[in-house]
């Protein structure tokens, strides 16, 4: 077998039909995914360990009340027994490992007999409508200001594009959000006699969306169209570039084919996490708009020391981050020809 | 209940009665003006979902606001607050020694799909609730205090069938016929009668609760016994309402038990939304989608501005005062004119009025306005920074020393409003330089719980019930780190609020708490700040009578079905 100079001879210890599949371009992506997948595992655990460790450093506990009146230590010792509390830290720890091996993630603190399962699989819908469709929002609308603005460098068309962007990433979500519903909601209903206002609150498959997916995909959006403005501009002082211009194509072809799927690579990078970030939830929009979404149900296990509730949430945004991330890498080899996957 | 922190959230009690005038129906007019069925809706807000639909396991006011309004206790305060009054017992007896009490219960009392309730039903539902395997919050002190056998609680091991079976059947709880039910206490205890009113004693039906959990099961369970409280179906409840529908995290809506035997409601649902962001709710109410909301404390003024909305806001006191915690483990806050000195230097005028946007009024007394036992005669801890400053010079305290104490704040809002404001009062009217430290609420609860503060607040307490034992055990040495965080030594309080707690006459009872209530006052235990008030916004379309003391900006009082809806 012939070996290329400065290739590494990956399939010379295989066997010659395995050797035969990863020498393969979809051989090796398939190997690559399952090699990413598994580095899962490790990654996952060091992620509960750290969580674990930092979970039961913090001062507090589940039974602590900030008003009400405090439990008595005869409650807190049976509630400590009832969850488990009572043993030593690490062999929590181990418990709880062997727990999720069969996918049992526990019972939750704050929700008497409620499994973290049963409550995570309660806010993902909310979340990820809500996220998917932000998604869908940000990439045509971020990657289409950013390109508009780079072509038309330093033109009015720029300033306004950037200026909006500059302007969205700089406003706190919780304050664009109580804003829109100031100005939709409140003086709506007061100035059209109630004939015409958005919806405050409250999640339905309505124009309720309208407000939280606007405010969860403004930041996005900004983020995004600067940084395909900033890679577009980079893309078409390139050679190659001049050399589609000089052959006389059109700028639609010029754009499309040449400098929008060089541009992209860079924004595709961003795009994986701020997909996990938009499925994972945000507290501010979810708080806001008063939406039981996994974000917030993160946050108040937090505040609650809902230990069960905090691993939970965490693997499965480590999970998601995860796969967003190989999915990326993965989306490199067919955008980015130069991109082999070792 | 022990308040953390000075938030309109944890916002508790309220006394008196104020009648909510509906457009058109006074108290004169003999039409309701009634609203069609169609409109009969009550939409308020809850601010979080219960922790459990199960009452015995509820702890909270805005889980207890869905507990009473689905299950019915035996006994429930009068409007005024003087007395408690037949609920699901129609009238109740005590033995001559004070340790047996007899309640007849209503005998048409049905649960909401139909069955009767029997007093079987009530044993059962105590016996859950005192089960220590199920852990539930308010078992300690009201019940293991008072009901005979349950003493040993705490003791019980709760990996044991058998030792938790034998406990359960040594209580002191029996059914002689269907219609009696029979409590033997510990002791004496004249505050019991208000006890059987909390929203967790109630009945359960043995075979809802095993059929949802799929069979029997050992009193050691924990899971079990609580699948029924998961599920709209299963609960099954005695009160006016029942659940007809939870949406996790969004609401629950409660619609008529028309097996109710006070008749049933005339509102055909009362939908409790759970949003925890009050501007959130504030906007939803202006947009109409809201009946009733807490109004936000930076909205106050806005609201008191608009020509609409002051028509439609009602200020309500609460059984509700907060104070300041000093450290007496440490020195000097030992020493009580130390205490006293900080404790009188303190505009609370000034305070309620500017800070609090005067909603919440001053307050020196531990016992607030609207139930037995208010007392405003003792002006020891009244305003006065030269008799302060006079007090930390015969003190002999120096500034330096003062200076390395910390004011320990939860990290919300309300706290770091009121506590900046008092370190400023301390600073400037005692020359010091106190600072805040400000750190998250769960931490804060720990640190008070282990003693570790120099200076702790706004700390404060709302009524359970209006009878003053529920006040005064808060300072017993006992509790010491428990519920009295600051530990003062108050030579003789032990004692006398013990009698007072177990003596059935009730002059003798008032006699006693009050010289308790001058002891904390005159001994600065604690500085006194202020009664907290409801500052709500209600719909002119709802009636209702806002009565109870433990509702939370919502009709969650032991009079919601009366409220109903009038035309518009």
């Amino acid at each position: 077998m012939a070996v290329i100079a400065g290739r590494p001879n990956r399939g010379a210890l295989l066997p010659a039909r395995l050797s035969a599949l990863t020498d393969s371009r979809a051989g090796s992506l398939a190997i690559f995914i399952i090699k990413r997948i598994l580095w899962m595992i490790p990654i996952v655990f060091f992620v509960i360990l750290i969580t674990f460790l930092l979970m039961h450093l913090a001062q507090g506990s589940p039974w602590d009340k900030s008003g009400g009146r405090q439990l008595s230590a005869d409650v807190v010792n049976n509630l400590n027994i009832k969850y488990g509390l009572d043993k030593p830290e690490y062999q929590q720890f181990f418990i709880y490992l062997g727990n999720i091996v069969h996918f049992d993630f526990g019972l939750s603190y704050q929700y008497e007999g409620k499994t973290v399962t049963g409550l995570i699989a309660e806010g993902i819908p909310y979340t990820a409508t809500l996220g998917v469709l932000a998604f869908i929002i940000i990439v045509p609308v971020g990657v289409g200001l950013g390109v508009l603005a780079a072509l038309r460098q330093n033109t009015r068309v720029d300033y306004i594009t950037m200026g909006f962007a500059t302007a969205a990433a700089s406003f706190p979500n919780f304050v664009i959000g109580a804003l829109m519903v100031v100005v939709f909601s409140v003086l709506m209903a007061k100035w059209t006699q109630h004939a015409f206002f958005l919806p405050a609150a409250d999640f339905a498959l309505d124009d309720h969306l309208i407000m939280p997916v606007i405010t969860l995909s403004l930041l996005p959006i900004a983020y995004t169209a600067r940084l395909t403005r900033a890679s577009t501009l980079d893309t078409i002082r390139q050679d190659f570039i001049r050399t589609a211009w000089a052959k006389g194509l059109s700028e639609r072809l010029v754009v499309v084919k040449h400098v929008l799927k060089n541009s992209l690579i860079p924004v595709v990078t961003t795009l994986g996490p701020t997909f996990a970030f938009l499925v994972t939830g945000s507290l501010i929009v979810e708080t806001v708009f008063n939406i039981p979404g996994i974000g917030r149900a993160f946050v108040t296990a937090v505040e609650s020391r809902d230990y069960p509730m905090i691993l939970g949430t965490t693997i499965l945004f480590s999970i998601i981050i995860a796969i967003a991330n190989l999915v990326v890498d993965v989306m490199y080899v067919f955008i980015d020809p130069r991109v082999r996957l070792t | 209940m022990q308040l953390g922190n000075g938030i309109r959230a944890v916002a508790l009690a309220s006394a008196g009665i104020f009648v909510v005038a509906a457009c058109g129906g006074t108290t004169t007019t003999p039409s309701l003006n009634l609203a069609p069925a169609a409109q009969q809706i009550l939409r308020a807000n809850d601010g979080t979902e219960p922790n459990s639909y199960d009452p015995t396991q509820q702890t909270y006011t805005y889980e207890a606001a869905v507990g009473r309004n689905t299950f019915e206790a035996l006994l429930k305060s009068k409007p005024d607050l003087s007395d408690v009054q037949g609920a699901a017992a129609k009238s109740y007896d005590v033995s001559s020694d004070g340790l047996t009490y007899t309640f007849h219960l209503q005998t048409s009392a049905k649960w909401s799909d139909g069955k009767p309730v029997t007093a079987s039903d009530w044993v059962y539902g105590y016996q859950h609730f005192l089960n220590p395997a199920l852990a539930a919050g308010y078992v300690d002190p009201f019940f293991d205090g008072t009901i005979a056998g349950a003493q040993n609680y705490g003791s019980v091991d709760v990996k044991s069938a058998s030792a938790i079976d034998s406990f359960i059947s040594g209580l002191g709880l029996s059914a002689p016929d269907a219609n009696t039910f029979v409590i033997k206490l510990q002791h004496p205890a004249a505050y019991f009668k208000w006890v059987v009113t909390l929203w967790v004693a109630v009945p359960l039906r043995k075979d809802v609760v095993e059929s949802a959990a799929g069979g029997t099961f050992a009193s050691t369970d924990t899971t079990k016994p609580e699948a029924w409280a998961n599920n709209a179906n299963t609960i099954i409840g005695n009160g006016p309402f029942k659940i007809s529908e939870i949406v996790s995290k969004d609401h629950v809506t409660l619609v008529p038990n028309t097996n109710y035997w006070g008749g049933a409601p005339k509102l055909q649902q009362l939908v409790y939304y759970f949003i925890a962001d009050g501007n959130t709710a504030y906007s939803k109410y202006q947009t109409g989608a809201l009946d009733i909301i807490g109004v936000p404390v930076a909205d106050v003024t806005v609201v008191r501005g608009d020509a609409t909305l002051s028509k439609q806001a009602h200020l309500f006191p609460t059984l509700t005062t907060f104070w300041m915690d000093f450290n007496t483990k440490k020195a000097p806050f030992d020493n009580a004119d130390v205490r006293m000195a900080f404790a009188k230097s303190i505009d609370r005028q000034k305070l309620t009025v500017d800070v609090l946007h005067d909603t919440d009024k001053a307050y020196q007394s531990f016992i607030p306005q609207g139930m037995a036992g208010a007392d405003t005669s003792d002006n020891a801890q009244s305003f006065d920074p030269a008799a302060a400053k006079a007090l930390l010079t015969k003190a002999n305290v120096t500034a330096a020393t003062l200076n390395q104490f910390k004011l320990l704040t939860r990290n919300s809002t309300g706290s770091k409003t009121i506590n900046q404001f008092i370190v400023d009062q301390w600073n400037t009217n005692l020359g010091l330089n106190i600072q805040l430290d400000v750190i998250d609420s769960k931490t804060v609860t720990s640190r008070i719980r282990l003693g570790n503060f120099d200076i702790y607040g706004p700390d404060g307490w709302g009524a359970d019930y209006p009878d003053q034992q529920d006040w005064f055990d808060i300072f017993f040495s006992s509790s010491c780190h428990g519920l009295n965080f600051g530990c003062p030594t108050l030579s003789g309080y032990d004692a006398l609020v013990q009698k007072a707690d177990t003596e059935l006459s009730q002059t003798q009872r008032n006699a006693d708490y009050l010289t308790a209530q001058k002891m904390l006052i005159d001994q600065a235990a604690v500085g006194f700040i202020y009664q907290q008030y409801e500052y709500d916004l209600v719909a002119p379309y709802v009636n209702y009578t806002h009565t109870a003391f433990d509702d939370q900006n919502v009709p969650g009082d032991n009079y919601y079905n009366t409220a109903y809806i009038t035309t518009h």
